[in-house]
């Protein structure tokens, strides 16, 4: 599957840069000095954004989270601390850990599969795969959860019926807790797993063939090439998208409230539909406002982990 | 036909009465508002001609009043109701009159501008209002929205006339014919009821009573929870778990769920009207939408379909009843007008083009308007709906489950189907009787903070 | 699955004959296809159900009785209603308006912050880049309370506008990031290069970084389109007329009533929306692939 020996892509020239003569000092100092405020202006719409409607709504919602069911009193943490004692919270944390964990990995890994054999086809074949692969991500999820909850309906499972073709039993696809489980987190990765393919194989045409080719040279294994060429370059788009996705199916919400709405007996309620059930439906908006923040220490921490590594290895690339 | 005449003369008394009643607060509004602004969101109706209905009624009135009218019909889809609700208090903006479901009234109570003067007016035209609405719309001595006409809605049983003479035994046209003259519907009660469930079930054509965490669940539960005497919750807000009733009614839904299809706890609020319209169920509890679909996608089906009372416990019967209130901000620019015109909506004429306009699908809040003639017209078969609203021949009452417990605990518990998953706990889970009370009276504690 | 053979084949040294390299080529490819034939099953089977109701009529829907992965009477009724009954159409205008928009201000935005923040090292740089993404930490779910009040300030509840405004917060941090993974790729060596031709900061993204990053912007551009053509929380949320609406809340807020779902339009409803995107990467992906072929721009 290496890429030196399957694309059929021509020999690049590479551009003379060991011809280039090292720039003038002054020219470096001069760009050192004009580069904060250009660097601040080009900067700038994006800080607006994020203060405007991210920073403000943010400060908000977490001082929303500390407020008294009625909203007139500030009562700190009471509302994390009562979650804590809640029997159907922890049913919840352990659902959306399994969830978004599992889910997450299984498009990564189809991700990358799908990403590396797409990258392998030649040139005039990829683009009807390509397409058909896309499919799941470009319906809005939101109706294609629809289709998907048809596809599982209880009394007239079109999967049901085509297992009953093969003499299977029926599958009680959303009635039973580990079914119920495993078909939300079908959905999820039915869904997300072109987006990760998408990135992936962006990341792997931007891999230089002459790594490949190199690394041929000095007789790698497919598997070597993989270790030591591919998944180092691809790394840091590797770890950003894993972490985006990974955050996005934490906070997941359409998928298990269309399916199952947390049933049966809350088996599958992930924080956003538990935050909604509580918040919204049962009008305790700062109690929904603390399931949904609940886990942000945690992602948080591990978000700046994994970005200061990306940071780390971009400078060294750099 | 004594009744007859009574209803005549009533819809003559409060014809004249509404007539002048509504042209009173008009004089405010021309003070108040002449040339104003008024910012609706009503509910989005299923039928869509429920809501051509509605916009005429509501533009002719703004014609009338010189009230510049914007007119949104929000869908209960996605909840997305629920959110335009949530997004408006907190902003304190938006709509100045919103239609709002069930349990809403008493989470934005603070917010909402007082209706007692209106209830008040509407009660000495139309009677009184019955228990729920007063439970549901009345916070802490006051109305906070009027219950409304559109929307609300009844979910009595809803069954096959052939399939349940056939296999139930029950002949529910003769026990529930489409005239104020009772049947022969003495028996109608929960055995009779599981009876029939046995026999279609053996059939292959069970009853099609959703367990999952949706409304049509939650409200069929809680009626049957009701009419058992099995309450979790009093009206003090304490937990009243542990009783013989409450043991009973899982007793019960044990042996009926044994003649229910095994899916039914991940059925939702779609599931039940699928079950009967593909003619695979002999009865549902829903209202009419189920029906007026069947007459459109299966005709033989929906020939065969008749609405008729949930049945009886050794408490009562109670009909599943889910109303809908018309709310006007505290924070609108226009509470004068918003509040003549709800008053304008909740009159006689216009409950009855809703009903009319809705094949009958709107239950008013008030009985002196259960008797207009869009029940007894519809069909076929005619008279499918005589029997959707409450009839005072019913010996009914209507019901919202979990009442009478506080409403701020009886949401989280209607919301988050505390009866259905103590059912599916003793059945799926096989779990002993005693074992799910104790895991709901623990629930149940959850549910008590202020 | 059995991709994941390819990667272990047997330890081939490179000067090895032709034949053998044609014979593990050959394998490679055959497990390839097979394993894209075993996914796209898997991708292709809830789109394929929707089509096959897309086209049923709402009578055959309701008869529960047959094969459900067939059709026995086609009809084009639901499409055919859907362009010419109803607000279809104009959910349809609205979310492409919104959706280029979003996309256009999400590639500006990010692409120059991208630019500054791989290349341009300065005070808190690196805390700004990390604080971006952190935003989404926060889910829509809760986001969309507070952010109603932003809305509501502006005058721009109930208006198609306040999603061009908003849904970039969906997507410039992860574009940013990405770019800035793909900026950072490109060889200092160029930077100094574009120098020493006396180009400034301006020109030097315009001409080098944006044509040589190309990939990572296309696919940047993607991930936007994709995010503002499926968002569902805001516009459900912020949108309530009927003519405002974009795509995906108007087909759940017009086609289900209630308890109610017309089956046959909202399958004809999503598949039509799903064109767009579709189309849309079509042709990208080529021209990217295209790009990345053609450009001598890998160090």
């Amino acid at each position: 599957m290496s890429q030196a020996t399957m694309s059929p892509a021509p020999a690049l020239p590479t551009p003379g840069h060991g011809a280039t003569p090292p720039p003038r000092r002054s020219a470096m100092k001069r760009l050192a000095r004009r580069s904060s405020t250009t660097a601040f202006l080009l900067t700038l719409p994006l800080i607006l954004l994020i203060l405007g409607l991210v920073v403000y709504p943010f400060l908000y919602a977490v001082y929303l989270s500390m407020l008294n069911k009625r909203q007139n009193r500030f009562v700190w943490f009471d509302n994390f601390s009562f979650l804590l004692g809640r029997e159907t919270f922890w049913d919840v944390v352990f659902q959306s850990v399994l969830f978004a964990v599992s889910a997450v990995l299984l498009k990564a890994m189809i991700g990358f599969i799908l990403a590396h054999v797409l990258h392998a086809l030649p040139a005039k074949g990829q683009r009807k795969w390509r397409g058909m692969l896309l499919v799941p991500w470009v319906i809005p999820p939101a109706i294609s959860t629809l289709a998907w909850w048809w596809l599982f309906d209880p009394s007239y499972s079109a999967f049901n019926w085509a297992l009953a073709g093969i003499g299977v039993d029926p599958v009680p696809w959303l009635g039973a807790t580990g079914w119920a489980r495993f078909s939300v987190i079908l959905v999820n990765v039915w869904y997300g797993s072109p987006f990760f393919m998408i990135m992936y194989l962006a990341a792997l045409k931007s891999v230089p063939d002459q790594l490949y080719e190199a690394s041929a040279i000095d007789g790698a294994s497919g598997w070597q090439k993989l270790r030591y060429v591919t998944f180092p370059m691809m790394r840091n788009i590797i770890s950003i998208t894993v972490l985006f996705s990974l955050i996005v199916t934490f906070a997941n919400f359409d998928i298990v409230r269309i399916l199952t709405n947390g049933g049966p007996q809350d088996s599958t309620h992930v924080f956003a539909t538990y935050a909604f059930q509580v918040g919204i439906q049962s009008g305790d908006i700062p109690l929904g406002a603390s399931v949904s923040l609940f886990m942000f220490p945690l992602l948080a921490a591990f978000a700046i982990f994994t970005l200061r590594g990306v940071n780390k290895r971009t400078k060294e690339m750099a | 036909m004594e009744g007859n005449g009574f209803t005549r003369r009533s819809v003559l008394r409060t014809g004249i009465a509404g007539a002048a009643a509504s042209a009173l607060p008009l004089v405010n509004v021309h003070g108040q508002t002449a040339g104003g602004k008024l910012a609706l969101g009503l509910w989005d109706h299923w039928v869509p001609a429920g809501n051509d209905a509605m916009r005429k009624i509501v533009m002719e009135w703004g014609q009338k009043n010189r009230v510049d009218i914007q007119l949104d019909f929000i869908t209960s889809v996605g909840n997305k109701n629920l959110l335009t609700i949530a997004a408006e208090a907190q902003a304190k903006q938006g709509h100045d009159m919103l239609s709002f479901p069930t349990w809403e009234v008493h989470s934005q109570s603070e917010l909402l501008e007082p209706m007692d003067d209106v209830v008040t007016r509407l009660q000495e035209k139309y009677g009184s209002l019955n228990p729920i609405v007063e439970y549901l719309g009345k916070v802490e001595g006051k109305w906070r929205a009027v219950p409304a006409i559109s929307g609300s809605q009844n979910k009595p049983s809803l069954g096959r006339i052939d399939l349940l003479k056939q296999h139930g035994g029950i002949d529910v046209q003769a026990m529930y014919p489409a005239s104020d003259t009772p049947g022969s519907a003495a028996e109608w009660n929960w055995d009779t009821f599981l009876k029939a469930a046995e026999g279609c079930q053996k059939a292959g054509l069970p009853f099609g009573l959703p367990l999952g965490n949706f409304p049509d669940a939650n409200d069929w539960v809680g009626s049957l929870f009701r009419s058992f005497g099995a309450e979790l919750v009093n009206a003090k807000g304490e937990t009243t778990a542990k009783t013989d009733n409450v043991r009973r009614v899982l007793e019960y839904a044990q042996k009926l769920c044994t003649f229910l299809p095994n899916d039914v706890f991940s059925w939702d609020d779609a599931s039940n009207n699928r079950a009967l319209i593909s003619g695979k169920s002999a009865l549902i509890f829903n209202p009419p939408s189920a029906w007026a679909v069947a007459k459109r996608d299966a005709p033989q089906v929906a020939e065969q379909c008749w609405t008729f009372p949930a049945p009886a416990g050794t408490a009562g019967r109670f009909t599943p009843y889910l109303p809908y209130f018309w709310g006007v901000w505290g924070f609108s620019r226009n509470k004068g007008a918003a509040k003549a015109l709800v008053e304008y909506l909740s009159q006689r004429e216009q409950a009855q083009t809703m009903v009319t306009a809705s094949n009958g699908y709107d239950i008013p809040p008030f009985t002196s308007m259960t008797d207009f003639d869009a029940w007894a017209k519809e069909g076929p078969p005619t008279g499918v709906v005589y029997n959707y609203p409450v009839r005072p021949h019913h010996k009914a009452e209507q019901f919202i489950a979990d009442y009478p417990a506080p409403p701020a605990m009886a949401v989280q518990m209607y919301n988050q189907g505390i009866q259905a998953k103590m059912i599916a706990r003793v059945v799926q889970n096989k779990e002993p009787i005693e074992r799910t009370i104790t895991w709901v009276e623990r629930e149940l504690e959850g549910f008590k903070r202020g | 699955m059995s991709t994941a053979a390819a990667p272990t084949t047997p330890f081939v040294p490179a000067e090895r004959g032709h034949g053998s390299i044609a014979a593990e080529r050959r394998w490679a490819m055959i497990g390839a296809y097979i394993a894209l034939a075993v996914f796209v099953v898997f991708f292709m089977v809830p789109p394929f159900h929707m089509l096959v109701t897309s086209l049923k009529s709402s009578a055959e829907i309701a008869d529960l009785s047959g094969n459900p992965w067939i059709v026995t009477r086609p009809t084009l009724a639901n499409y055919w209603e859907l362009l010419t009954q109803g607000n279809y159409l104009i959910h349809f205008r609205n979310s492409v308006i919104v959706t280029l928009c979003t996309v256009v201000i999400s590639m500006v935005v990010s692409t120059m912050a991208a630019f500054a923040l791989a290349r341009m090292k300065f005070w808190g740089s690196a805390t700004l880049a990390t604080g971006v993404f952190l935003t989404y930490l926060v889910p829509e779910t809760l986001l969309f309370i507070p952010m109603f009040q932003i809305v509501g300030h502006l005058g721009l509840y109930n208006n198609l506008w306040a999603m061009v405004l908003i849904f970039p917060t969906l997507t410039v941090p992860f574009c940013t990031w990405i770019m800035i993974g793909y900026f950072a790729s490109i060889p200092k060596e160029l930077d100094e290069a574009a120098l020493i031709d006396g180009a400034g900061h301006i020109q030097m993204l315009v001409k080098i970084f944006i044509p040589v990053a190309m990939p990572g912007i296309l696919a940047a551009m993607i991930f936007a389109f994709t995010v503002s053509w499926a968002a569902f929380i805001y516009p459900i949320a912020f949108l309530v007329s009927s003519d405002q609406m974009v795509l995906t809340v108007g087909i759940v807020s017009d086609l289900i009533r209630a308890d109610t779902f017309q089956w046959g339009k909202i399958m004809a409803g999503a598949l039509m929306a799903a064109l767009p995107p579709l189309l849309v990467y079509a042709f990208l992906m080529d021209y990217y692939i295209a790009g990345l072929t053609a450009g001598a721009t890998k160090g």
